[in-house]
């Protein structure tokens, strides 16, 4: 069965590039989101199961989605992948609960290197 | 683009009015995205070095005219006071320059964060805002060149002011273009006080040719 995966970032360009780096043999249902309300709504509509989340964003930022996903219990898998590279910034969305946080621009191995260590793909 | 010998910008006839085509909008979203890589990477770098978080910016991107970039960039570093500045010319595929701006105040507690004795003389805080600027630009040039898939080089940083009011530092008729494309990012170590931003400005010809690699950048991703 297609997983579904939401991939969040303001950015048009910044979206394909993820979606680019996904591996072509899984089997995914694939939605779009430009903020973090989108992306909220994408998990409340079951659209989410892993996500992966940009950080800067208008509307409502990364950090703001994670918290949001944990008051709300999600079992949603979110990486998170941003051009802020420094250890704090990852140490702050881990403890958010994201499970891994990829740098940009992104890479499929550092995509499939994550997938294979939660099990996912 | 200022009064230097190491800079050389294609010179224009300032009483030709050019006209600069906008950008698409792919690549104006392009162009943010890459520079959110490359001022992320500098962000890390001066991080690593203050041993701090560095809070970055959302960059800002603009096309000045010469007749507007003072007030442009004063309301950007929004500092009217004294400040001290780096610059460095990068050339090879795209020209330009970038200049690091220091707050006065950041200067000084530059030192401090650095863990060095903090009543530096002068030529020590010299070497210290030459050494930040290096790295900020650096990385910032590394990280455009690698996620462009372009050539950039960068030349050695140069002291450009010393507790000087902004207006002073740029002098419009002494800059060589009348368009340019202004690229600014703004770190700021919240606990310490420490401000710097990181400007980069490439002229005419160069805004043309980053349209092209912009395409380029935008082509492989689609593929």
């Amino acid at each position: 069965m297609a997983v579904p995966v939401t991939v969040v970032d303001d950015s048009k360009i910044s979206r394909k590039m993820v979606i680019r780096a996904l591996p072509p043999q899984w089997n995914i249902e694939l939605t779009q989101a430009e903020n973090g309300e989108e992306a909220l709504a994408a998990c409340r509509d079951g659209k989410a199961e892993v996500m992966f989340l940009d950080l800067t964003m208008p509307v409502m930022d990364g950090y703001q989605v994670l918290e949001q996903l944990q008051k709300e219990q999600f079992n949603t898998f979110v990486v998170v992948i941003s051009a802020d590279i420094q250890p704090k910034a990852q140490e702050r969305v881990k403890k958010l609960g994201a499970i891994a946080f990829i740098k940009k621009p992104v890479k499929t191995l550092d995509i499939e290197n994550v997938l294979h260590e939660y099990g996912i793909v | 683009m200022y009064c230097t010998n190491t800079v050389s910008f294609k010179s224009v006839n300032k009483t030709i009015t050019m006209s600069i085509p906008p950008y698409t909008e792919d690549q104006n979203d392009a162009l943010q995205e890459v520079v959110n890589i490359a001022m992320g990477q500098a962000g890390d770098s001066l991080a690593r070095i203050l041993g701090n978080f560095v809070a970055l910016s959302v960059p800002r991107i603009r096309l000045v005219t010469v007749e507007d970039v003072i007030k442009t960039v004063t309301d950007m570093v929004d500092n009217n006071a004294k400040i001290s500045a780096v610059r460095q010319a990068f050339s090879n595929s795209l020209r330009g320059e970038a200049i690091v701006v220091f707050a006065q105040a950041g200067a000084d507690d530059l030192a401090d964060l650095m863990g060095y004795d903090t009543d530096l003389d002068r030529s020590a805080e010299q070497e210290l805002l030459l050494e930040v600027g290096n790295l900020l630009v650096g990385a910032v040039i590394t990280g455009i060149s690698e996620t462009l898939k372009t050539d950039l080089n960068f030349s050695a940083p140069s002291l450009m002011a010393e507790r000087t009011p902004l207006d002073q530092v740029l002098v419009p008729e002494q800059l060589s273009w009348s368009h340019a494309l202004l690229m600014e990012v703004n770190f700021t170590v919240e606990s310490r006080d420490f401000n710097c931003h990181l400007l980069m400005f490439m002229a005419e010809e160069a805004i043309d040719t980053l349209r092209s690699i912009l395409d380029e950048f935008i082509d492989r991703i689609q593929e």
